[in-house]
């Protein structure tokens, strides 16, 4: 087959995957499941083919949108470093996820519309992947919204389930708004919407730094939406409510960083746009990085937990795009992130399969000996997150530490803070899971879960594992090369053993309830409730004045006014037909006379 | 017989046969089916190259005023033409089966379908506004005889409030005939857009406005918006289809077809008075449609401030504008039609559309979910449908008025319609969680059956359109870009 | 020898005489016999204008006279209506008063 077919293929199949199981298998579970997998075991075989092609160039474009000699948004894509690099990190974890559900959704009532949603999503990252212009970026960053509001809404009769996915939608569309303005402002200043057009006449816009700023910061708005960062970050603990293997591909590995993978497309913009706008994003990521550690100490959800931790890391490399000189830095700690985020994911999804559904940690404990091999999967990727030497997030995070340390001392403390934070909730989560004794029945009788579920977790902790070092690193980004400063080192290595210590003193003695409260952590810092009552009061009040002010004034004076005022002069002109007939003869005969008078006398 | 003479006469031949005969359902069915494929036959048939308006028939009536029974469709009719068949077929596809005075309803659908038809291929000015008027009357009926609540003031209200808007278009549609010189005095569309292309032809601001406000009653501009959603929630689903879908549009089609030939520098200069007004259509309706707690009135207001949108393409006067304005009355006219089909069966199911009563609907009748579930998408402007098309045109034509280093009135406009697109995925998706997903309502039981037959399939028809167009605008505009190919940029 | 003028004096005395039935009375059959005075009103300055208006060949305007003759077999054909609407009227309600005859229903 034509290697310049792949990419196509690629980005197709799983559209043409969800159209064929919503049309023609929408009762057949394990016909949509084997689909579902092929097409995701196809898509991560032609990515490979071509990551390990680098000469092959495909240029062909579909036009889309044309508006011939003014306007043009085609259907293209773009194969570079980036882009490769991100199709296999998508496919090969979508594959082992989708392999994974098999397992993790059999009983479940609606198999083939999950598999459908998975494969309508897998385009879609897909297509923000390989877009090569803003506008099909655009398009897949709001289908990978669809998919991921279908997704956590699995469980539609769930009324919180059903609550998370309409609000993770609306509030990507909120990050979308600033997006989409930032993309029309970028387009207005350089004529173009394709990434390589906007490098281009970059020169143009640099006249206007003030608009350039604004783009830039629209554009990040994107970032804040999809990537979850503050204060666009509820979603995503609130995304966890879908199945476990949905929060572990979408809302974990690959769908949140897909607002690093647009930061790092546009790179060139920010790099030649005002220092400030790398500050803002330097600083918005440093604060999301270190408040979302602060907002998991104090979760009992496992999945929170986690989810908490995905929105810290993506602090990580938002802060990796704003201080380093390259984006293979911030794609560095997304390729690593994806592996061992997934892999802890789909350990906990392991978890709350044999501990029938439960997710609260404080009902669990004293697994170890019960699932001993997903035990040591989450500790490899435990071991990963919090940065341990000899794991994969160890080199990733101490580059990110260390370019931030060259660029901003505070910034640099706070990054090394966040570690500190990261490796305390991820001991003490495997302390209160794993150590002790079991808390409830359920944990009691926990059994390690089947092969489909446990295979795609060895290999994911492998990955976990090596995907960081520079062996397997330098085939896949071209990072830089420079001594790190020995106090990131000593920073993040305390940090580390500092968190350790902690969570061992605090839960390794299997308490029943978390001796510590922080109310201020454990409520989120409140913003939740903030964001409720913004949207009760400010949102539901202006809409309720602006419906009475619409029933009462408009309809009230400008419509029915209007149909009343003909009504009125219908009503008025009645009083003349008064049914006499003289009456009539005296106006006929009146008329004449006047006829008369007007047409001979004047 | 000209084609378009066709498609206007299918329609009424069959409305007589429908009031006069048995079975008109199936009789219906075969008008609305031949009329459909007619349109697509025609759309096949003209000749993109060549461009202008095709098909053309006259037939001189009073020579004196320039009054001519003249047919012609350029791209943009065409477009509309297909619109109208397509919204047609579904509606009386929808209708249930055991509707009342089942021959006259049918014929009032018609009625409305042959009187938009005739309005979209009319190239002369008066028959263009009397066929408009002809399917006033029908759709009084269908919201008198067959309407839900308080159906006759509404019908009253609506019939009178629509006849004052008229009032006001037929002023400014004989202030323009009087600004045509002496000597050239026609009612031929072609001829007065040639003169205004010219600039022979200068009315005035004064007949602008009458026009603007004129259609705008027509189209539920905001402040004249409120007969929409009332009319709407009252109409019989099949009406409210064919009015939101279909004749709404023929304001919009007005603008475009008159006022942007004509009136450019009157559209130059008023457009801040428009820019203000479609932003009350997309901002404040937005926020009132929030506030609906009823299905039925939040798809007419959602209807309403979509509207907004169309008319920002016009206000951008530019070619991606009114491309994309001209492909948002396709998109919108299906996505409405869609809605307000299914809003109906929602109501025949469960006897309710209050939000507070419903709830978890997707576990009983999936089908009606999932058709619902991609009808809100596509209303949201959703990619991948056609309304996220037109959409993005609208916006990059808007902006595209913009300066580069500041923000002027386009740019400013266009960053509050962007929040009406969250506005609108507020109360779509509020309203399709209310209804189907989350904990059963009171009104929703296990005995429910799942949409099927053919209200099934003329949903179906609907949203493989919009999908057929979303994936490939192309198809469609590839009609429309010549006929706007002529403005600078 | 009467002039033109002394006929239209007559003539519109009786069209007077006979509009002031018509405006003033109230019974159907005086106001219908008010309606006759005033068609014969016209047919008398008709005539009166066929016998005075001469015309090129020194013969009396027939235009007039048709005209005439036409109102005469129009005013039969209406009396014969009228008469009997108005019968048909009293037999509904049992009189032939206009005032009380402003309904369009009964």
């Amino acid at each position: 087959m034509d290697p310049h077919l792949y990419p196509w293929i690629i980005l197709f199949a799983p559209l043409v995957a969800a159209g064929l199981i919503l049309l023609l298998l929408p009762r057949r579970n394990a016909a949509a499941g084997v689909v579902g997998i092929a097409t995701a075991a196809l898509t991560c075989l032609l990515s490979w083919k071509v990551f390990l092609q680098p000469e092959l160039a495909v240029t062909a474009q579909i036009p889309w949108l044309d508006i011939p000699g003014v306007f043009a948004v085609p259907i293209g894509v773009i194969l570079d470093d980036l882009s490769r690099v991100m199709l296999v990190v998508v496919t090969t974890i979508a594959t082992l996820v989708f392999v994974y559900s098999a397992g993790y959704m059999r009983g479940d009532e609606g198999i083939p519309r999950y598999y459908a949603a998975l494969c309508l999503f897998l385009f879609s990252m897909l297509g923000i992947v390989l877009a090569d212009n803003f506008v099909m970026m655009y398009i897949f960053w709001e289908l990978v919204g669809v998919s991921s509001y279908i997704l956590i809404g699995h469980y539609y009769r769930k009324d919180s389930a059903a609550d998370a996915g309409k609000q993770a939608f609306l509030v990507n569309r909120v990050g979308d708004f600033g997006f989409l303005l930032g993309i029309l402002m970028l387009w207005l200043a350089t004529g173009s919407v394709m990434f390589s057009g906007i490098e281009q006449n970059l020169s143009a816009v640099t006249l206007h730094p003030g608009y350039l700023i604004a783009a830039c910061l629209l554009v990040f708005c994107g970032t804040l939406g999809k990537s979850a960062q503050m204060p666009l970050h509820v979603w995503l603990p609130n995304s966890m409510e879908g199945p476990t293997p949905v929060s572990s591909l979408l809302h974990a590995a690959t769908m949140v960083a897909a607002g690093v993978y647009m930061l790092a497309r546009i790179f060139p913009v920010l790099l030649a746009a005002p220092e400030v706008v790398r500050d803002v994003i330097m600083w918005v990521g440093a604060i999301t990085c270190f408040a979302a550690g602060l907002m998991a100490t104090q979760q009992d959800d496992i999945k929170r937990i986690l989810a908490y931790s995905t929105i810290s890391q993506l602090g990580y490399m938002v802060v990796g795009i704003a201080v380093a000189p390259v984006n293979d830095v911030a794609m560095f700690h997304l390729f690593t992130h994806a592996f061992f985020k997934c892999l802890l994911f789909l350990c906990a999804g392991s978890v709350i399969i044999a501990v029938h559904h439960e997710q609260d940690i404080w009902k669990m404990g004293g697994l170890l000996p019960r699932m001993p091999l997903t035990a040591l999967c989450l500790v490899a990727g435990t071991l990963a997150l919090v940065g341990c030497p000899g794991f994969s997030g160890y080199y990733s995070k101490d580059l990110i530490v260390a370019y931030a340390h060259g660029a901003n001392t505070a910034v640099f403390w706070i990054t090394a803070g966040a570690a500190l934070l990261t490796s305390f909730y991820m001991f003490r989560l495997f302390f209160v899971v794993f150590w002790g004794r079991p808390r409830g029945s359920h944990a009691e009788h926990a059994k390690q879960s089947p092969a489909i579920m446990t295979i795609p977790l060895l290999l994911l902790a492998v990955a976990a594992v090596a995907a960081g070092y520079p062996a397997v690193s330098k085939h896949f980004f071209a990072l830089p090369h420079g001594e790190i400063p020995h106090i990131v080192h000593f920073a993040l290595l305390a940090a580390l053993l500092g968190g350790l210590a902690l969570a061992a003193l605090l839960y390794a003695r299997s308490p029943m309830t978390d001796p510590v409260r922080v109310p201020l952590f454990a409520n989120r810092f409140y913003i939740d409730n903030f964001y409720d009552w913004l949207v009760a009061r400010g949102q539901g009040g202006l809409a309720v004045l602006s419906s009475w002010f619409d029933r009462w004034i408009i309809d009230g004076l400008v419509v029915t006014g209007a149909a009343r005022t003909v009504w009125a002069t219908g009503y008025v002109l009645r009083f003349l037909q008064l049914g006499n007939l003289q009456a009539y003869a005296f106006f006929f005969g009146a008329g004449v006379l006047a006829l008369l008078y007007f047409l001979v006398f004047r | 017989m000209s084609p378009l003479l066709s498609l206007i006469l299918i329609p009424l031949v069959t409305a007589a046969f429908c009031m006069a005969g048995s079975a008109p359902r199936r009789i219906s069915l075969f008008g609305a089916a031949a009329n459909l494929i007619l349109s697509l036959y025609l759309l096949a048939s003209y000749n993109i190259e060549i461009g202008g308006f095709q098909f053309v028939s006259e037939n001189a009536l009073f020579p004196a005023y320039g009054i001519s029974f003249s047919l012609g469709a350029d791209g943009l009719s065409l477009v509309l033409l297909l619109l109208s068949t397509l919204v047609t077929f579904a509606a009386v596809w929808v209708t249930p089966k055991d509707v009342k005075f089942g021959g006259m309803f049918y014929a009032c659908l018609l009625l409305i379908s042959s009187g938009a038809i005739g309005a979209f291929s009319s190239i002369d000015l008066f028959f263009f506004y009397a066929f408009h008027e002809l399917a006033l009357i029908p759709t009084f009926l269908l919201i008198g005889i067959w309407g839900s609540g308080e159906r006759q003031r509404i019908a009253w209200k609506v019939t009178l409030y629509l006849a004052f808007g008229s009032f006001i278009l037929l002023l400014g549609l004989i202030g323009l005939w009087l600004a045509v010189p002496e000597g050239l005095r026609t009612m031929d569309i072609r001829l007065l857009q040639q003169l205004g292309y010219a600039g022979l032809l200068a009315p005035g601001p004064a007949v602008y406005l009458l026009l603007l406000f004129g259609f705008g009653i027509l189209i539920a501009l905001f402040p004249f918006h409120t007969w929409a959603p009332e009319a709407y929630a009252s109409a019989p689903a099949p009406a409210a289809m064919l009015h939101a879908g279909v004749l709404k549009k023929f304001g919009l089609y007005g603008l475009l077809r008159l006022a942007v030939p004509i009136f450019p520098a009157e559209i130059q200069q008023f457009a801040h008075l428009l820019l203000i007004l479609l932003l009350g259509n997309i901002l404040y309706v937005g926020f009132v449609t929030i506030a609906q707690k009823r299905l039925d009135l939040m798809l007419g207001y959602s209807s309403v401030m979509h509207m907004g949108y169309a008319f920002l393409g016009l206000a951008a006067l530019n070619q991606l504008g009114l491309g994309g304005m001209a492909l948002m009355l396709f998109a919108h006219g299906l996505t409405i039609a869609a809605l307000f089909a299914l809003c109906g069966e929602i109501n025949r199911r469960t006897g309710t559309l209050e939000f507070a009563q419903l709830g978890g609907l997707a576990g009983v009748t999936p089908k009606l979910g999932l058709l619902f579930g991609f009808a809100a998408m596509a209303s949201v402007g959703l990619p991948g449908f056609a309304s996220f098309a037109s959409e993005i045109l609208i916006f990059f034509g808007a902006f595209g008025r913009g300066a580069v280093g500041g923000f002027n009135w386009f740019q400013t406009a266009t960053a509050l319609s962007l929040w009406g697109v969250v506005i609108s995925a507020i109360y779509m998706l509020r309203a399709y969680r209310r209804i189907f997903w989350g904990s059963r309502g009171s009104a929703v039981n296990d005995d429910l059956n799942d949409i099927a037959g053919g209200t099934r399939w003329a949903v179906i028809l609907l949203i493989a359109a919009l999908l057929l167009t979303g994936f490939r605008p192309g198809l469609l505009l590839d009609y429309l870009n010549p006929v706007f190919a002529y403005l600078p940029q | 020898m009467p002039t033109l003028g002394d006929y239209l004096l007559v003539s519109g005395l009786l069209f007077s005489i006979g509009l002031a039935g018509v405006l003033l009375r109230r019974n159907l059959l005086i106001i219908f016999m008010g309606l006759e005075l005033m068609l014969n009103a016209a047919n008398l300055s008709l005539v009166a204008f066929a016998r005075h208006g001469v015309t090129a060949f020194g013969l009396p305007d027939y235009n007039a006279q048709v005209l005439v003759f036409f109102i005469i077999t129009v005013a039969a054909a209406e009396v014969a209506v009228g008469l009997a609407i108005i019968v048909a009227l009293y037999r509904l309600r049992q009189t032939t008063h206009v005032e009380d005859l402003d309904r369009m229903k009964f």
